[in-house]
């Protein structure tokens, strides 16, 4: 038997569950998980970054850094319609020059508007590929990656309120951890209907009508919560309901396109304004018509195209009278500071709600 | 018919009553549109003008970019969007009222890697949004070959929404387009002219519509022309050809004006003396593509020089001063 390569990704989230289940199960590779990152993954990135690129490129740098001193010996990156797009060749580029020897299954470069090109990077990554099991183990994966998303929902909608504190991490812990255990099907599935059985046998203490907020924005670091410095459990600690759309599942599993989503937002955008923006503007609406409390908009520093949508947030915010609060994460940003504004944004909504109803 | 006939119905019952409105002779449709001189005017103002004056209309543009232009585009804009758009809103800001219609494209890409930066997807929207209060009308085309929007169909789409029949439109089109052409290939012949100049030749990497700013971008030709040396323009260049080199350097870089420069850098370095990247802070793609270049091209001195529409002209003056120094001293003129 040949030795199996050992491949590597970017920390997301907790998504790289689903991610070593498709390497393992599909491509029969193995998958190197780095530690999760640190404020030291965010230094050693940015270190060999250029200096106006979005943050994200500068934590996936650092993670890449990590999975290639974990024992890495390929990497693969994935693109995306922005910058997200050249990260895979610009990083390939740097590491190289930094004297990292590696090999790199750059997505980007399969992107070539034939959809059976993908199968070369499929090759590359396993010659002898089986695409029986493949298929399968990317159903599988993407099913784990469904439920991932189910349960991270649940858990910042609900995890405020537990009456016995850390009950609900204690369960979303144990998911993950069975989630990175699971070799088949009937392990993930098991996984989540126990940690469903898990979350309904913990006591709540949820009033009536508790403090909802919605996150909207970036693709990365609203997802990722070492990015966001943890805005959501920062929030629900506080005893609020924190919703958000904006996932794998929603955004790249079961997205239908612009096309529907713009039929609600036609009067404030009528062309796609960049890769999540008609979301995030329906989002947005859609949150305010249900009479949140407020909105929080999370981009990384620079990230372009969400930027481009905030004009829309501030005339939705004047249409709704709903308070949005905009935050920008770059490199610098400090739990202190941030803590200071989601607390001075919590009292804000807080009295609203008491003068209001 | 009289002119009349204008002062009670809207346009878009123009388009319903567009058979009634066809007998009026071109030039009698007043209508006015305006276009603001940034971002992708200066990459495409041949084709606008003559695709509108052809079809009778009457075309204003903004004065060239001052510094009240640009500090009403900073306060108008969000803060951390990148200077040529804020100096874009700047201008669609002096256009208001002005005209019935501002012409803001929304030219996404022309072909697979083939794109623009996001912020001109946005572009059209988002000036929507920042002048919502105010009753200016827009008109955008959508420019979009991946999902099979052309631009000749996106334009004549554009004039068909106004009234004017298929056929006036594609020919007013191809007439501009024909214009486009040979203005571009006289700009090309200038170009290589330069490259003959016994002076020191420096290759001045930037978008077009940094390069060509009459207050951002021109100051640092002029300062550069006053320090003897020959300016040879980065964006300008036989397209596909470009587009081709690019891949050699860089073979999933994806933005359309980026390539096209990289690619005319790749191919001509060994004829230049020094190269300047100048770019607007915070440029999306520039922040990467720049690096790149950096990292790939070793033997020809490189100045990165990105501007932030705060400093004053003698800081960037001082840094290309000495940058022409070191080449001058490397080229064995000082």
């Amino acid at each position: 038997m040949t030795e199996k390569r050992k491949i590597g990704f970017p920390r997301m989230a907790d998504y790289n569950y689903a991610l070593k289940y498709l390497i393992e199960k599909g491509l029969e590779q193995q998958y190197v998980m780095q530690p999760s990152m640190t404020q030291k993954t965010l230094d050693i990135g940015s270190r060999y970054s250029p200096d106006t690129v979005c943050t994200p490129f500068k934590t996936t740098l650092g993670s890449m850094i990590e999975a290639l001193e974990s024992g890495a010996d390929t990497l693969t990156m994935i693109y995306g319609p922005c910058r997200l797009g050249y990260y895979g060749e610009l990083q390939e580029q740097i590491l190289r020059d930094l004297g990292y020897e590696f090999e790199m299954i750059n997505l980007a470069a399969y992107d070539t508007g034939k959809k059976k090109d993908f199968l070369k990077a499929v090759k590359r990554a396993n010659p002898k590929v089986n695409l029986a099991k493949l298929a399968v183990a990317g159903a599988e994966a993407m099913q784990m990656t469904e439920y991932i998303d189910d349960v991270t929902s649940h858990y910042y909608k609900n995890c405020g309120f537990e009456q016995e504190k850390g009950a609900y991490k204690k369960a979303k812990e144990r998911f993950l951890s069975d989630m990175n255990a699971a070799r088949s099907r009937h392990e993930i599935e098991d996984g989540y209907r126990q940690v469903k059985e898990r979350f309904r046998s913990i006591p709540l203490d949820k009033k009536e009508y508790p403090l909802r907020v919605g996150i909207i924005g970036e693709y990365y670091t609203t997802m990722d919560a070492f990015s966001n410095l943890e805005i959501e459990q920062k929030l629900a600690d506080m005893k609020v309901e924190v919703h958000r759309w904006m996932n794998v599942s929603h955004r790249n599993i079961h997205y239908g396109g612009e096309k529907n989503l713009k039929v609600r937002i036609q009067d404030l955008c009528e062309y796609e304004m960049g890769p999540t923006a008609s979301a995030n503007i329906w989002c947005a609406r859609d949150y305010a018509e249900r009479g949140f409390d407020g909105l929080i908009h999370i981009k990384s520093a620079g990230c372009a195209p969400e930027i481009d949508v905030m004009p829309v947030l501030q005339n939705i915010s004047k249409d709704y009278k709903i308070p949005v609060l905009y935050l920008t994460y770059d490199t610098q940003t400090s739990d202190t500071g941030l803590m200071t504004r989601v607390e001075a944004f919590y009292d804000m909504l807080l009295m609203r709600k008491k003068v209001i109803g | 018919m009289s002119g009349d006939f204008y002062q009670y119905i809207s346009y878009t019952d123009l388009l319903r009553n567009r058979k009634k409105v066809l007998r009026i002779k071109k030039t009698e449709r007043n209508i006015v549109i305006g276009i603001p001189r940034a971002l992708h005017y200066e990459r495409y103002h041949v084709l606008w003008h003559g695709f509108w004056e052809d079809l009778g209309v009457k075309v204003i543009t903004s004065p060239e970019t001052n510094r009240q232009i640009m500090e009403n585009g900073m306060k108008l804009a969000i803060d951390e969007t990148c200077l040529s758009l804020k100096i874009f809103i700047g201008h669609v800001n002096l256009l208001l009222g002005t005209c019935d219609y501002i012409m803001i494209p929304r030219i996404c890409n022309l072909g697979k890697r083939r794109d623009m930066c996001t912020r001109f997807y946005a572009l059209y929207d988002l000036c929507r949004n920042v002048f919502r209060d105010s009753p200016q009308k827009f008109i955008t085309y959508n420019l979009d070959m991946i999902n099979g929007n052309d631009e000749e169909q996106a334009m004549t789409g554009m004039a068909l929404s106004l009234g004017f029949t298929k056929s006036e439109a594609h020919k007013a089109y191809k007439k501009a387009k024909k214009k486009d052409v040979e203005a571009w290939k006289n700009k090309r012949k200038e170009q290589e002219a330069r490259y003959k100049s016994n002076q020191t030749g420096i290759l001045l990497a930037g978008h077009s519509y940094v390069i060509e700013d009459a207050y951002i971008g021109r100051p640092i030709t002029e300062a550069l022309k006053k320090l003897g040396v020959t300016v040879i323009r980065g964006d300008i260049s036989d397209i596909s050809n470009a587009l081709k080199q690019s891949e050699k350097l860089s073979p999933t870089m994806r933005w359309e004006i980026n390539r096209e420069i990289v690619g005319n850098v790749y191919e001509n370095k060994d004829h230049v003396d020094g190269l300047i990247l100048l770019s607007v802070f915070p440029c999306a793609p520039d922040s990467m593509t720049n690096e790149m270049i950096v990292h790939k091209i070793k033997d020809v001195p490189i100045l990165n020089l990105v501007l932030d529409g705060q400093s004053g002209v003698a800081g960037v003056e001082t840094r290309l001063e000495s940058f022409v120094d070191i080449l001058n001293f490397k080229g064995g003129r000082l």
